[in-house]
């Protein structure tokens, strides 16, 4: 692709001269040619919102169908599922759209680190990036108890005994989450809610906050005057990747669909536990000892580590290149956190 | 062509395949997974929801006439998951696994005020009468075989197969409630502590022997599903068909009970209060082939013709058989049927009553059997104790006439009055009416 000079800039409230639509100030003016590399970015930033965007429409339409009732929950998802005409395929997308928004949001996470994005300026926005990550567990999460089948009975028992065990807030935050003394009746209204709403339109806010983010501080972080592409050219590519994301998503659906078991009996769970794959690490941990320490503060400290990283750990300036010599203290942490994660998953996933 | 549109075209060209490929899949759905078989969709008046239960049942029968498939469903009474295509999710969550009229779940299949668990005064309490009946108490045998060995003075029952408590003491007899025998079968005599090991299992709410001939379910089915000798599905439908034990005969509810059912418990050994145990008869043939007054009696039995050529249901009335809603001691304190019931007496003839309105639940009983004509203004014989017998009507010119349950067919009902018999209207066991007319074995 050849570079393109940017379009000289339009003076504001001249009569006749082209003004940027509302879909073209979603994007920078321009992007440095070398860090809109696909090499740099990997487009993660950009398919998490995709991915986003892909999971709070297909969302929107289970919505149609979805009753949050102990006793209809399962049943309305096998009527999605089997009956509706596309549902299966509506539920699938949704589904694998979730999963591989953990899976870009992760990595986009990892690769900011890596390359030192989260500097200059723009340590407020690792903050956001921060907490839409951790909204997107929550979020996959409560969808995947809101299946309500027989599957997913201890990942719910276990996750949300675990809130239990916070300091201070466990019980009332059990509470919040549960509806009630034990998982029950109202649990699945609750996780619906939660889905729905408490999870979702913060996660929906944090979004639009961190791309204004990004697009004020001028689109992908750069150190250097080198040359620019017109914002033209990211949409192209942004739309290429869109192509193939859905393609994938299409793909996945068709050869594997989220599983579906018969209702959950909250009474009598079945003798297997099984946790979701997002959740395998903290299971994983959970089996090393005190599940307060393993389950709740080692997964908080995670977070607070990660939070903190631009604010008290990291002192470097250099920007626009993977793996940068002054950040050798960040790289080592995050890179030891993906390592360990990744291990701990793994392991859980070969039990 | 640009780069960029080469691009375009090759992404757009990969989402196109996608697309393609999604449609190829919607076209086998969700179904897929399941062969080449499109499933059947069955949507209830009962309860609106789709059912895909006859994509895999399909040659199955309908249950009655009185719960049409297309009116209730499969789902209403078994459970399960109405959509699911495979047949472990399907059946997760089947009431009573393949028989939800099981007594663990019969309330939820079967209950309901408009249903089996409605009130007493419109005979609709069928749920309740069978729980609290003799056949799933076992309170008669065990309180006989305690007073046997000195456990208790008198024939009142004390102890049931499980605990249980009746709310509603409707007849004289009826008791409050019923202690389980188990738990204090340790402080029992030892034959006591024998019967509760060995016999317990005989009642409506526990498993049948699995041995051919004792072939029943439990719960409601335990009469109303006929099952036979070798207790094998031979109905039309292919997913249960096998030699597999344990299935009734076919898909089936009756209320047309034959004698052969009743004999899955009834009249096949003897309880020895010596050894306390079962004792099966050995003058039955090993294949289930025995003639009717074979089943029914044992060489020395004595019997009327009456007594031999009808179904038990043509005579035990409903009220006997399920019992009257009530706790007993007793099978005498429900049994009300007498030779003189349909017979009368040298001065007197039965005792009879009009079926009165459209909404006589003996009409509404009769009507489930095919054979019957009864009609409103008919005049039907009832027992001592107010049971109906339907199926005995007196006829224009005052003679009475018994038909057949099960076969339709019609028999005069000879009377006493008038016929030089000289029974003694104060002693109505059979025992008594067998000294005349008592029949040789054929």
């Amino acid at each position: 692709m050849t570079a393109e000079r940017p379009p000289a800039a339009t003076t504001p409230g001249v009569r006749g001269a082209k003004r940027p639509s509302f879909f073209e100030h979603l994007h920078p003016p321009s992007i440095p040619e070398a860090q809109a590399r696909f090499r740099y970015t990997l487009g993660l930033g950009g398919l998490s919102v995709f991915f986003l965007v892909m999971t709070a429409v297909t969302g929107a339409l289970l919505l149609f169908y979805y009753e949050p009732s102990s006793a209809r929950a399962n049943a309305s998802v096998q009527l999605l599922q089997y009956h509706v005409p596309f549902g299966w395929l509506v539920r699938g997308v949704h589904f694998w759209s979730a999963q591989a928004l953990v899976v870009t949001a992760a990595l986009h996470l990892l690769r900011v680190a890596l390359t030192g994005g989260f500097r200059s300026g723009r340590r407020f926005n690792w903050l956001l990036g921060l907490s839409l990550f951790v909204l997107a567990l929550g979020l996959d999460f409560t969808g995947y108890g809101l299946r309500w089948d027989a599957s997913i009975g201890w990942a719910l028992l276990i996750g949300t005994n675990l809130l239990r065990l916070v300091p201070l807030a466990g019980g009332t935050l059990y509470r919040w989450l549960v509806g009630s003394a034990e998982l029950g009746e109202a649990t699945v209204l609750r996780l619906f809610g939660w889905h729905v709403f408490g999870l979702m339109l913060p996660a929906l806010g944090l979004a639009v906050w961190h791309l204004f983010r990004v697009r004020r501080d001028g689109g992908i972080a750069t150190d250097t005057a080198a040359p620019r592409l017109p914002r033209r050219e990211l949409v192209r590519r942004e739309i290429l990747a869109m192509l193939l994301a859905a393609a994938t998503l299409l793909g996945l659906t068709t050869l594997a669909g989220p599983g579906l078991a018969g209702p959950l009996e909250p009474s009598s769970l079945s003798l297997e536990a099984h946790a979701p794959w997002f959740f395998l690490a903290i299971q994983e941990l959970l089996r090393l000892g005190n599940p307060l320490w393993f389950g709740v503060i080692l997964p908080l400290a995670v977070v607070l580590l990660l939070a903190a990283i631009p604010y008290a750990i990291d002192r470097g300036a250099r920007l626009g290149r993977w793996f940068p010599r002054d950040g050798r203290l960040v790289q080592v942490i995050v890179l030891g956190l993906a390592l360990g994660i990744g291990w701990l998953t793994l392991r859980g996933a070969l039990r | 062509m640009t780069a960029w549109s080469r691009s375009l075209f090759v992404a757009a060209l990969v989402l196109l395949g996608a697309v393609a490929l999604v449609g190829v899949r919607g076209q086998a759905s969700a179904f897929s997974a399941y062969g080449s078989r499109t499933p059947v969709a069955l949507v209830p008046s009962l309860t609106g929801q789709p059912e895909y239960c006859l994509t895999c049942h399909g040659g199955i029968e309908e249950i009655s006439a009185a719960h049409p498939t297309d009116v209730f469903g499969c789902v209403r009474c078994h459970g399960g998951q109405p959509l699911a295509l495979d047949a472990e999710t399907a059946h997760a969550g089947l009431r009573g696994g393949r028989n939800p009229s099981d007594f663990a779940v019969v309330e939820v299949s079967c209950g309901g005020e408009d249903c089996h668990g409605g009130p007493a005064d419109q005979a609709l309490d069928h749920i309740h009468r069978s729980e609290v009946s003799l056949q799933s108490t076992y309170a008669g045998p065990i309180a006989a075989v305690r007073q046997a060995f000195g456990a208790q003075n008198n024939k009142r029952a004390h102890y049931a197969i499980a605990a249980i408590e009746d709310r509603q003491i409707t007849s004289e007899t009826g008791l409050p409630f019923l202690e389980a025998l188990l738990p204090v079968a340790a402080s029992e005599p030892p034959q006591v502590r024998m019967l509760a090991e060995r016999c317990l299992a005989c009642h409506l709410g526990g498993p049948a022997v699995d041995q051919p001939g004792y072939q029943r379910l439990t719960g409601c089915a335990a009469c109303h599903a006929v099952t036979n000798w070798q207790g094998t599905y031979t109905g039309g439908d292919e997913t249960i068909a096998g030699e597999e034990s344990g299935h009734a005969a076919i898909h089936r509810l009756t209320t047309v009970i034959p004698y052969t059912q009743c004999d899955t418990c009834h009249n096949r050994g003897n309880y020895s209060l010596v050894d306390m145990s079962f004792h099966a008869r050995t003058d039955l043939p090993a294949d289930g082939n025995a003639s009717r007054l074979q089943a029914y009696y044992q060489p020395i039995a004595r019997f009327t013709a009456c007594e031999y050529q009808l179904d038990c249901i043509d005579c035990h009335p409903s009220g006997e058989v399920m019992g009257d809603g009530d706790l007993h001691s007793q099978m005498d304190e429900v049994r009300a049927l007498e030779c003189r019931t349909c017979h009368g007496t040298p001065t007197q003839g039965p005792q009879t009553r009009e079926i009165a309105k459209p909404d006589d639940p003996a009409l509404r009983q009769a009507r489930l059997n095919p054979a019957s004509d009864l009609q409103v203004g008919d005049t039907v014989v009832v027992t001592a104790r107010g049971d109906t017998l339907w199926n005995v009507r007196r006829l224009l010119g005052g003679t009475f006439q018994l038909t057949a349950k099960g076969t339709g067919k019609t028999y005069a009902v000879p009377q006493v009055t008038g016929s030089g018999c000289e029974q003694d209207p104060a002693n109505q066991a059979s025992s008594a009416c067998h000294e005349c007319h008592a029949v040789d074995r054929p």
